[in-house]
């Protein structure tokens, strides 16, 4: 744990001096302690560019892996996550009907671009939570989950085909994610949103290990079975929602980190995974923050592409190594 | 007796079950469950056994009439509390998580500790009693998917013990297991029910619930009996129970026949041992009674390789070397 925090803040000071304007670590830490070390250029592309993409990228880091663990939990299915079963692709369809449809700007935009992205991913979590009382086969939840993305994919490839040119690059260059556009009073929104959750979330540790043996179990153990569902489904969606809104639909992190957190830290007792997971995450984002930026070059790679690369091994390493891949 | 059903730790009153009220699947159901007593249902699938369970000690919804736990009623009860008063084992788990013995049997604690679930000394001294219990204590950094059918059972039911509950409650807890495995768990359940705890646990294995609960309930034709194994034997609920399944329940013997058509009778001699008791299974197996006016004589003596079995039929007489042999014998002679 000690090793992970401190790789984190090694990598989050790489990530602050990465970019086309050079900025020392020895200017960055002189200034903190008060000296006038830099210009006030250097100021602006540190406070206004550097720290927000680098708190973007901690948020996201956070939260992703939570919903996945979450998810894997609830479902006892080790393939679940904010992507997979669609719940980014249900905040993507939020989001598109905002920035194709509406073609709103400014703060209003802001706000309803979180908004339609939690009720895009709350309406997928509700259809989710629907056929999970129907349907007991995790494989069949799964299945049902691709093709719930599948088909907003579809619908939203429809929206954009009839979308005007300019909010239709706009959308492209979201849907592609990234962790640099995030401005400043939509960083506070998602501070202020996913944060608290956070706490919300790591308050259920303990809940989750009694749901590790299933509902059945976890009601005879005295845990509020409804209760729960709705704090996890209600979780889940604002965490997943508001990190898509804001730096478009981030593939495979969600999945992937839970299970490379439960590989290093050998644990899986909530009480350890969930804040490992949230640490976990945030390591691997900014270390993808990191790539996207192509060091030694000035272009940029989107973030969604990284993130994909990095997970997708885990996840067929998963499925083929794991063959018992009910294991949680 | 100061309130109704004080002394019992279950008490059911016109109580019914079901998935929704169309569709009923026992009602006016009155039975208890004494402090200390391991009580054995028995039914065939499809009776409602599960759903009884369950809805007794609240996990399903029920439909009617009232279910008192301790002498409380059930619905008065918040979860925790109730989860500190019965636990329960299931009759399986679909997907094991990636959980150690120690782990799992640890959840039993849920109910006890805190929101962040921190044990103390007494709660690991718990978890370790429940281990040893079942005689696990060397498995407890093992994982789940490590075990066998029957280690894995044991390791759920000593995640129930670790929930230090008055009442356990246990749906099929010997459906995957062979007949030791079996015979060892219900033995492992009595030491509990002697330790103080009630239990009650459903099974189709009526001959180990025969020997080891102090009451069954039994479910057959839609009605519920209950009392202790032989008053029910002695009712013939038994003969009636599988009447229509070919099998019969011998009250001379104890025993469970498969009913064939009868081969007659056989008088049998020889010293009151295994031999003889072993001689007197193969016998039933084969459609035979045993009686002091067979036609059949059969006499059972030692011999340098063991025993052998002098038959005399029809004017014959024959040994043979094994029941196998007799067997043979016997089935070839008609």
């Amino acid at each position: 744990m000690y090793f992970m925090g401190l790789l984190l803040i090694i990598l989050a000071l790489i990530d602050l001096r990465l970019g086309s304007i050079r900025i020392s670590l020895g200017e960055m830490l002189g200034q903190l302690w008060g000296r006038e070390m830099l210009s006030d250029q250097q100021m602006i592309i540190l406070t206004k560019f550097r720290l927000p993409r680098l708190a973007t990228a901690l948020l996201a880091g956070a939260a992703l892996p939570v919903c996945g663990l979450q998810m894997q939990t609830l479902f006892r299915n080790p393939l679940a996550g904010p992507y997979v079963l669609g719940i980014s692709s249900g905040a993507s369809f939020g989001a598109a009907l905002v920035v194709l449809g509406a073609g709103a700007t400014g703060i209003a935009a802001t706000w309803s671009l979180a908004l339609a992205a939690w009720i895009g991913a709350g309406t997928v979590m509700l259809l989710l939570l629907f056929v999970s009382y129907r349907i007991k086969d995790v494989m069949t939840i799964l299945i049902l989950g691709i093709m719930f993305s599948s088909g907003l994919a579809a619908v939203i490839s429809i929206m954009q085909y009839f979308s005007q040119a300019s909010a239709l690059k706009s959308f492209v260059i979201w849907s592609m994610g990234s962790l640099g556009n995030v401005t400043a009073s939509q960083l506070s929104i998602m501070t202020w949103a996913i944060s608290p959750v956070l706490l919300i979330t790591l308050a259920y540790s303990k809940v989750l290990n009694g749901l590790m043996l299933g509902e059945e179990y976890a009601a005879s153990m005295g845990i509020r079975i409804e209760r729960t569902r709705i704090i996890i489904f209600a979780t889940t969606s604002i965490l997943a929602g508001t990190i898509t809104a804001f730096c478009g639909p981030i593939g495979f992190i969600g999945i992937a980190v839970p299970h490379m957190s439960r590989f290093l830290f050998k644990r899986s007792d909530h009480r350890i995974l969930m804040p490992a997971t949230m640490l976990t995450g945030m390591v691997v984002m900014v270390f993808s923050d990191i790539v996207s930026q192509l060091p030694g070059t000035d272009r940029i790679l989107p973030i969604n592409a990284v993130t994909s690369l990095i997970g997708i091994p885990v996840v067929i390493w998963l499925v083929i190594m794991n063959r018992k891949a009910q294991a949680l | 007796m100061d309130t109704p059903g004080s002394e019992h730790i279950v008490s059911l009153e016109k109580f019914s079950i079901g998935h929704q009220q169309d569709q009923i699947l026992l009602s006016d159901i009155n039975l208890t469950v004494g402090s200390g007593e391991m009580v054995a249902l028995i039914g065939r699938n499809g009776t409602g056994k599960s759903t009884l369970l369950k809805s007794m000690i609240g996990l399903l919804p029920f439909l009617g009439g009232a279910c008192h736990l301790n002498g409380k009623l059930i619905a008065r009860y918040d979860l925790p509390s109730r989860a500190r008063l019965v636990s329960f084992v299931s009759s399986q788990i679909s997907q094991l998580p990636s959980l150690t013995v120690g782990e799992m049997v640890a959840l039993g604690r849920l109910p006890y500790t805190g929101w962040m679930g921190r044990m103390d000394q007494s709660d690991h001294a718990l978890v370790d009693q429940a281990l040893e219990e079942v005689q696990m204590a060397s498995f407890a950094g093992r994982k789940l998917d490590m075990l066998s059918d029957g280690e894995r059972q044991r390791a759920m039911i000593a995640r129930a013990f670790a929930q230090d509950t008055r009442l356990m409650v246990l749906d099929e807890p010997t459906a995957f297991l062979d007949i030791p495995n079996t015979f060892d768990l219900i033995r492992l359940l009595s030491r509990f029910r002697d330790g103080g705890k009630s239990i009650v646990y459903s099974t189709h294995d009526l001959e180990t619930a025969m020997q080891f609960a102090d009451k069954m309930w039994v479910i057959h034709e839609g009605k519920i009996f209950e009392g202790a194994p032989e008053d029910l034997g002695l009712s013939g609920l038994f003969d009636d129970l599988f009447q229509s399944s070919g099998i019969s329940y011998d009250q001379q013997s104890g025993r469970f026949l498969l009913k064939g058509p009868s081969q007659g009778s056989v008088r049998l001699e020889g010293k009151e041992d295994q031999a003889k008791a072993w001689t007197v299974s193969a016998l039933y197996r084969l459609g035979y009674k045993v009686d002091s006016q067979g036609s059949i004589k059969i006499s059972i003596q030692p011999s340098s390789a063991g025993y052998q079995w002098i038959v005399e039929k029809d004017g014959d007489n024959l040994s043979f070397s094994s029941l196998y042999k007799m067997a043979r014998f016997l089935i070839q002679g008609n």
